[in-house]
């Protein structure tokens, strides 16, 4: 089984307001709570060079805050202009009360 | 001499001298701001419609060209469902040009000043930081992109030429060109045309000399020695003056030159534009082939206010005024074939098409005969020109010896400026 690396903890992030968190082997990367539930997707938006964080979150949709683009967190998939590449998104686990994704250390 | 400018009231709004015989343009039509501001108002956002681009020039979806109808900037653009949009290249957030290109493809338009980006037909996308940057600043709740698109012209197509207008008010375009212009721009534009090239030439005038300039069959012969030497076009031959749109529009055409050396002789006698002892070093540059099934071999078509089609042997051309100012304008030369011609005429053409443009052999001295007139008339702002050639009225003739066309001109034109 491959390690985890830890991104937060669960109380550092609330829907709303996603949390920008740089580990090794991935770009830097944001963590969302959409409900009950957290995703994490790339935090640099595929349009340019923008932090989604400092975004504007409505549920399951995250607007950049450069040319107001958005693209759906689950999925990555862009929606909106003028973002057309979709966002890389990577599977996240709770536990411990905190979001781990699979460990590229080293990669 | 009294003041011919009507200084009490408006001075853009001329009197124009009465005359006994002939027609006098005042020549501050030439050379006053007053009068080229009123134009722009009057003339190029007035109930006329203003050539902007052949279909041609932008035929796949994102494709767009950037012009002007008077001194306005638009830009031209294909939509992704094939439509043909005009719109003013000026951004809805501070005035800046949206489109600094000439020509290109882009899926929208975007400023440089502040990303403020636009679709294909005018309508906004996008404004960076709308939302403000964690949570400051940014757009007021109440802002509505719906509210903040381009101006968008009211456009129409003729036979693949497009044109655009500012008026609410101007006719349908066939209306406003007329049946004879119709029939005219039809005549050469009957199947697909594609683009050879363009060519850009600034003239130190009046934009109104041009108007003139090619509303004159007088001039051809005398002005234009390539023409005459070579026996492209002499007063002789048989041809025609008619106007349209009410005296708007010309048409000039000649039929296929006459051979007959004694009429000419007996015309020109000691003219010096004739010597038809001169022959071509290369009679190549004249080879071609019949484009139509009637024996005219030039077309001077001249449409209000900012384009003229041209037939001249087998180069075609359109050829748009672009205005900046009262003493200077681009004319923009897009020289085109058919999109069915084989190599060999495509060959034809471009090595024929050394006779127009700014060097052209037969068209370069317009440019002259423009800047010869502004340099001449600058200080003389209440005298008038003299325009009888042909009887002095605007009148169409079916010979070349005449000056009604330029007379119809001008009288649609003062028309047009005449206080409301």
């Amino acid at each position: 089984m491959s390690s985890l690396v830890r991104l937060c903890a669960v109380d550092e992030v609330s829907e709303g307001e996603p949390r920008r968190v740089v580990v090794d082997g991935y770009p830097p990367l944001a963590v969302y709570q959409v409900g009950d539930d957290y995703f994490v997707t790339a935090d640099t938006c595929t349009h340019g060079m923008a932090s989604l964080c400092e975004g504007y979150q409505d549920g399951e949709e995250i607007e950049c805050p450069y040319h107001g683009g958005a693209f759906n967190i689950k999925s990555g998939e862009p929606l909106a202009f003028p973002c057309t590449e979709p966002l890389e998104t990577v599977p996240v686990e709770l536990a411990d009360d905190a979001l781990w994704v699979a460990s590229r250390a080293g990669a | 001499m009294t003041s011919i400018v009507n200084a009490t009231t408006n001075p853009a709004v001329l009197d124009w001298p009465q005359t006994d015989e002939g027609f006098a343009v005042p020549y501050d039509v030439f050379t006053s701001p007053d009068v080229y501001a009123r134009e722009q108002e009057r003339i190029f956002r007035g109930e006329n419609w203003s050539f902007v681009a052949l279909e041609a020039e932008i035929p796949n979806s994102g494709d767009y060209k950037t012009t002007f109808i008077g001194d306005t900037p638009v830009v031209v653009t294909r939509d992704d469902e094939g439509g043909i949009n005009v719109i003013q290249n000026r951004c809805a957030h501070r005035g800046a040009l949206v489109c600094r290109e000439l020509r290109g493809n882009a899926a929208h338009l975007e400023c440089v000043y502040h990303q403020w980006a636009y679709d294909l037909k005018g309508k906004l996308l996008g404004v960076p930081f709308r939302r403000g940057v964690k949570g400051k600043g940014g757009m007021p709740k109440s802002f509505d992109l719906g509210a903040h698109g381009l101006d968008v012209l009211r456009t129409e197509s003729l036979a693949g030429l497009v044109f655009a207008t500012f008026s609410d008010e101007a006719p349908p375009l066939a209306d406003y060109l007329g049946p004879t212009t119709v029939a005219a721009v039809t005549r050469i534009f009957n199947r697909p045309v594609a683009v050879l090239g363009d060519q850009r030439q600034f003239m130190h005038g009046n934009w109104k000399l041009y108007a003139e300039n090619t509303r004159d069959p007088y001039h051809a012969s005398l002005l234009h020695l390539f023409h005459n030497t070579f026996g492209l076009y002499r007063a002789s031959q048989q041809g025609a003056s008619v106007m349209d749109g009410d005296g708007r529009h010309s048409l000039l055409y000649t039929r296929a030159s006459t051979t007959d050396e004694a009429v000419d002789r007996e015309i020109y006698k000691d003219s010096r534009s004739l010597n038809s002892e001169f022959r071509l070093q290369d009679p190549s540059l004249l080879a071609g082939r019949a484009d139509f099934d009637d024996d005219i071999t030039l077309v001077i078509l001249s449409i209000f206010p900012n384009v003229i089609v041209q037939q001249i042997a087998n180069t075609l051309a359109v050829r748009q005024i672009v205005t900046h100012g009262e003493d200077g304008f681009e004319l923009v030369w897009t020289h085109f074939g058919y999109a069915d011609d084989d190599e060999e005429m495509r060959a034809i053409r471009i090595k024929q098409s050394n006779l127009i443009g700014p060097a052209g052999l037969i068209s370069m001295e317009d440019g002259e005969a423009v800047e010869i007139v502004q340099k001449a008339v600058v200080r003389d702002r209440e005298r008038a020109s003299y325009i009888a050639m042909g009887g002095g009225r605007a009148e169409d003739a079916e010979h070349l010896v005449t000056e009604g066309a330029i007379i119809g001109f001008w009288e649609a034109y003062r028309q047009q400026m005449a206080a409301a």
